[in-house]
């Protein structure tokens, strides 16, 4: 909690003819990531990278073929549900006795397919081709083969009389008019200047013979059988897919393991006799694993625990309870946290819920936000997007809750009066009670900036002193409270000039000295020391210093931009409700009820894009708060993803 | 400068409407602002995201950014308004 795990750092060393035996076993207990092996100047001669154990290539082909079947088939390996677990020993016979044939019979339906494909794109152009030419009741051979005539053939805006003997067929009938001229070649000239004048666009006979209007029945038949053809041979693949998924899934997943089992030698260090290699595991893990090890080499193997020199080298796996565990996605989209600082997951996994409420405070909008995260689950399969799922359902029961205490529901009031500042707007003059209280809130929003950037300082000071050493650490860390004293310090002064509603108010404090009473000099003085504190750091950090109340007040989104999805929720009621469907009502007529059913789209359709905007407007500047405003006093990132060797066997089991 | 043929009336329902005006003008023009950078960056961010999925939140995150201007606009004429 509100540190990444803790990592211990290991070295192995072991004879090469132990090498297999250490690297199954650690990719069975999957704890260990290793440190890549990279040979530089100053490393020992006798080091070299590792080669592959023997069957390498073999593993590798085979992962292709099973990749290409599941290509062609459409079954993706992540989205596939575990229905049950096949045995390791199992898949490894299939892989001899029934792989061959299913990817003999796959590679022969998609050759047999795009054959089909390229077939029936053929005839498709040759019908569009022939078209404009069913229009005359020609042979296709009669409009080539002459020495003395010449034949037009083309698209024209109107029919055009020539002066010259010629015969002509002109149709408009098809797109963009269709004629065709025929004339002696001395002609040719004048003709040709004629029709272009009209806007003749020359079309191509085709290269066939016959009437147009059989050879486009003939085309027309191919392409039907063409792509029946590859209908029949799609639902032969979908046989295929739903008879072997499982099969090729377990396939791929132990090949994979092969694989990379097979390949881990390319990340160690090897001499002639010896390999080498460096890793991190947990600290909870550590004991068993070197236990583990031991035990199955005979202890031929020699480990050492490392000391933790650079904390940017250490890989980063988030600790935290279940219900922040989703939060993480957010965490991983601006970066992971570094070993050594605060991993805020905590803090966002309580903050973001309560910032996506305080905007989007409705129950309607949130009832429907956590239908649609809980419906969605079953669809999205990925981890990520069902993380964030998870996350989108809890910024959805916040939201009905603040919504309760907003009374809200699709922008109209609840039975009860707002339970804590109301939000309802005078739109179509429906407001109830005493109207949105909207400087309250405003307060209120710029309270939690201030708290929050607060916390956000803070927990600046504590990082500084575990991300630098000695000298800079403390200058970081004053520099940090020297922020916080710049924002406390022009708070006070504001607070010592003017009153402002649920801020105290000290304005009425006993004057000092220039026309400033206790508090605004305190303030001053604050203020003062602040921006010493920050410049003994580095003096160009002010021009920062406007950012203070830039970044304070960027938290008044969180009442700005519920508002105006409230006001959106309001102006489609009363449009929908107020101004299409109640008129109607009173009366109701045939005409009525079209427009009744009119009102009801309307109404649905503003809420469907509101609740859209509410979701993206909520999420994203909630989000953005923690980021920009947040993230920015204290949080550093960049660390490395933990990524342990070895694999948890989802489709198969040894 | 009173003008002798408005009434108190007058002037305060032209005061409302000064402050209508200068909510609407505070929301439009930053909501114009707003568009200006946001056009910069989303171009950016499209093509960043289509050279690599991942960084469609980053992407859209940098996106949103320069919203901060427009809910300034809405600050203000939400204060000039109530």
């Amino acid at each position: 909690m509100l540190r990444p795990e803790q990592m211990r750092r290991l070295l192995i060393a072991a004879p090469k003819g132990e090498i297999d035996t250490i690297i199954r076993e650690l990719y069975r207990h999957n704890v260990y990531h290793i440190e890549d092996f990279v040979p530089e100047s100053e490393s020992p001669e006798e080091l070299s990278i590792g080669h592959p154990l023997p069957g390498a290539s073999d593993a590798a082909s085979a992962l292709i073929d099973v990749r290409a079947i599941e290509k062609a088939c459409g079954i993706e390996p992540d989205n596939v549900e575990v229905r049950e677990k096949i045995p390791a020993s199992k898949v490894r016979a299939m892989i001899q006795t029934d792989l061959p044939a299913i990817q003999k019979t796959v590679k022969d339906l998609v050759a047999k397919r795009s054959d089909l494909e390229a077939c029936q794109k053929k005839y498709e152009q040759r019908l569009k081709e022939l078209e404009p030419f069913v229009a005359f009741p020609l042979d296709l051979e009669s409009y080539r083969g002459y020495s003395w005539f010449t034949v037009f053939t083309g698209h024209i805006t109107h029919d055009v009389s020539i002066d010259v003997p010629h015969e002509k067929y002109f149709s408009d009938q098809v797109d963009g008019n269709m004629i065709v001229v025929v004339v002696q070649n001395e002609h040719r000239e004048e003709v040709e200047r004629t029709l272009l004048d009209a806007g003749f666009q020359a079309v191509p006979v085709p290269e066939e013979s016959g009437t147009p209007a059989d050879n486009l029945k003939a085309h027309a038949e191919k392409v039907r059988k063409a792509s029946e053809g590859i209908a029949q041979i799609n639902k032969d693949i979908e046989k295929i897919r739903d008879r072997h998924t499982d099969f090729l899934v377990a396939c791929d997943e132990l090949l994979t393991a092969d694989v990379e089992r097979a390949e881990a030698p390319l990340r160690f260090a090897t001499t002639e006799e010896t390999f080498i290699t460096e890793g991190w595991v947990p600290d909870d893990q550590a004991a068993s694993i070197q236990e583990a090890l031991k035990k199955a080499t005979g202890d031929r193997i020699y480990i050492q625990e490392l000391e933790i020199e650079d904390d940017a080298r250490v890989p980063v796996e988030y600790e935290n309870p279940t219900f922040a565990t989703p939060t993480q996605v957010l965490m991983d989209i601006y970066a992971r946290p570094r070993y050594s600082e605060v991993d805020p997951t905590l803090m966002v996994a309580v903050v973001f819920p309560i910032f996506f409420g305080l905007i989007l405070g409705d129950v309607g909008y949130g009832a429907i936000l956590l239908a649609l995260s809980l419906g969605l689950r079953k669809i999205v399969k990925g981890d990520t997007g069902r993380m964030l799922l998870k996350v989108l359902s809890y910024a959805s029961i916040s939201s009905i809750i603040f919504g309760i205490l907003y009374s809200e529901i699709f922008g109209a009031a609840l039975p009860w009066p707002a339970l804590i500042f109301s939000r309802h707007l005078n739109i179509g003059g429906a407001a109830g009670g005493h109207g949105p209280q909207v400087t309250e809130l405003m307060v209120l929003a710029i309270w939690i900036g201030i708290l929050h950037i607060t916390l956000g300082r803070i927990l600046g000071m504590a990082n500084a002193r575990k991300l630098y050493r000695g000298k800079h650490a403390t200058k970081a860390a004053i520099a940090n409270a020297g922020w916080l004293g710049t924002m406390w310090g022009i708070l006070l002064m504001i607070w010592g000039f003017y009153a402002i509603p649920m801020m105290p108010d000290l304005t009425g404090l006993p004057v000092v000295a220039m026309g400033l009473n206790v508090a605004a000099m305190l303030g001053v003085v604050l203020l003062v020391a602040g921006i010493l504190a920050i410049a003994q750091e580095n003096p160009l950090e002010l021009v920062e210093i406007p950012t203070i109340i830039s970044h304070v007040l960027s938290y008044a989104r969180l009442v700005a931009v519920g508002l105006s999805s409230v006001a959106i929720a309001m102006v489609v009621n009363y449009i929908a409700i107020g101004m299409i469907i109640e008129p109607q009502l009173e009366a109701i007529t045939p005409v009525g009820v079209i427009i009744i059913i009119m009102g009801i789209l309307v109404l649905l359709m503003g809420h469907a894009l509101n609740t859209a905007l509410g979701l993206l407007g909520g999420g994203l500047h909630s989000i953005r708060l923690h980021y920009v405003e947040f993230f920015t006093k204290f949080y550093k990132g960049g660390g490395k993803k933990y990524n342990p060797f070895g694999m948890k066997p989802k489709f198969t089991e040894e | 400068m009173v003008d002798v043929g408005m009434t108190l009336e007058m002037v305060e329902a032209s005061q409302m409407g000064m402050k209508a005006l200068g909510a609407g003008l505070a929301v439009g023009l930053t909501g114009i602002g707003s568009g200006l950078a946001e056009m910069t960056i989303g171009s950016a961010a499209v093509g960043a995201t289509a050279e690599n999925r991942d960084m469609f939140g980053l992407a859209l995150l940098l996106t949103v950014i320069p919203e901060t201007i427009v809910i300034f606009g809405l600050v203000v004429a939400l204060l000039l308004l109530f």
